[in-house]
């Protein structure tokens, strides 16, 4: 009887773990088309420029791609001019944009 | 029908003699045997010995010190590629061009905006500088140089300048134009890198304008090198660059620049006359050589960003 009372609590404790760890998780990505990746000076640049933008979780450069990855709260969307915007202020020029909610 | 035959005959001269001054003119030959690929090491990860894209690279004695950026940290390697020891993980961001000076390692942080000092064992010191754009902050530093007086030289790559700093980090005096990208009127274009020479020239790498600049310690230019005219006419041919992301001064004093597009070394006497050149070309969409040092017997270490390894040259003979 024991054993079925922990093991039910520890159960309801996981999913809720879970639940919440999704809510966290529910934020969108954006994926950049941006050319001229190849110098890290420059990919770096727009790295930083993300990383310090508020709302923003994880980047990522795929250079095969030529994609800048961005990841951002939950919550936390961006419009397409404020990335546009981003990417001018690193001496760039988005390509285009793509998203999906996480 | 003649005259059109004639005309085209002419222009065809023309055009020869172009392509032969062109030539003679701006393309150089090797000086010196060829360079010899002696070994590499390394691989992509983050276990020691390994590297997720490595930036900047010095030699001191028998020690390489290799910033490897996205691991955050600075490994050090003897002259054959066995790790000696790693630091920097709590104190660094993002890693980029190294220099030493009076047994302190200095470090272009890109996204801290400062120069963190090390020991040459690793322990952390200071850093100098705060982000910002005005006189005495970084923004996105790539490299940095230090003058016998403690005097910093640092550029900044998105603020088109190169600052020369005391020690303490007050402002002395700068060139290129804040924020200002240019090829003309004393303007820079995404300067990557600086290096002094013993008799205290700056070399600046003037990174997308696809040259070398050597400022005099005075202030005053002195020459600059890189395709025609080293107006940012960029190519593969010895002696133009094409995007130069690392320069170094060797123990004799010649010139080692990092041309990161075209894969390569190119090594020059500090008035800029070409004397070699060699590298790994990439397979990829990125590119090989970004950073370069020489040591004292003459073997020449460059960091291979795409490859994530270090390659280790020695001249030929």
């Amino acid at each position: 009887m024991k054993f079925l009372l922990i093991s039910t609590t520890l159960f309801f404790m996981a999913i809720t773990l879970l639940w919440s760890g999704s809510g966290f998780a529910a934020g969108t990505q954006y994926n950049m088309r941006v050319d001229g990746l190849a110098c890290p000076f420059c990919a770096y640049g727009i790295e930083k420029k993300f990383i310090k933008t508020e709302g923003v979780d994880s980047v990522d450069i795929d250079l095969q791609k030529g994609l800048v990855i961005v990841k951002t709260h939950e919550g936390k969307t961006f419009k397409e001019e404020k990335l546009k915007e981003i990417i001018n202020d690193s001496g760039f020029t988005m390509k285009s944009v793509t998203e999906k909610n996480l | 029908m003649k005259k059109i035959l004639k005309i085209i005959q002419w222009l065809l001269f023309v055009v020869l003699v172009l392509i032969g001054v062109i030539y003679f003119i701006w393309i150089s030959s090797a000086q010196e045997p060829a360079y010899i690929l002696e070994k590499t090491w390394g691989e992509k990860g983050s276990a020691k010995g390994q590297f997720n894209e490595p930036t900047g690279i010095t030699v001191k004695g028998k020690e390489v010190f290799v910033s490897d950026s996205r691991n955050q940290r600075i490994q050090v390697f003897n002259p054959d590629g066995v790790i000696l020891r790693q630091f920097g993980m709590n104190n660094l961001e993002r890693p980029m061009s190294l220099t030493i000076a009076k047994d302190e390692l200095y470090v272009a942080d890109y996204f801290a905006d400062q120069i963190k000092v090390f020991s040459l064992q690793g322990d952390y010191r200071r850093s100098i500088g705060r982000p910002g754009t005005g006189p005495g902050e970084f923004s996105i530093p790539g490299g940095v140089a230090i003058a016998e007086n403690g005097d910093l030289y640092v550029p900044g790559f998105t603020t088109q300048r190169v600052q020369q700093l005391r020690a303490d980090g007050s402002f002395v005096r700068q060139w290129g134009i804040t924020g200002e990208a240019g090829t003309f009127g004393g303007k820079l274009r995404y300067p990557t890198d600086v290096a002094l020479s013993k008799d205290g020239t700056l070399f600046i790498a003037d990174g997308y304008n696809d040259r070398i600049l050597a400022i005099a310690p005075d202030g005053q230019l002195l020459t600059k090198w890189g395709g025609p005219f080293a107006m940012n006419i960029f190519g593969p041919f010895n002696g133009w660059f094409a995007t130069i992301t690392g320069i170094s001064i060797g123990p004799g004093g010649n010139v080692f620049v990092a041309d990161f597009y075209n894969d390569r070394v190119q090594k020059f006497t500090p008035d800029g006359v070409f004397l070699n050149a060699f590298g790994i070309k990439s397979t990829g969409p990125t590119h090989t050589s970004i950073a370069v040092a020489e040591a004292d017997d003459g073997s020449v270490f460059v960091a291979d960003y795409a490859n994530h390894q270090i390659q280790k040259w020695r001249p030929g003979k």
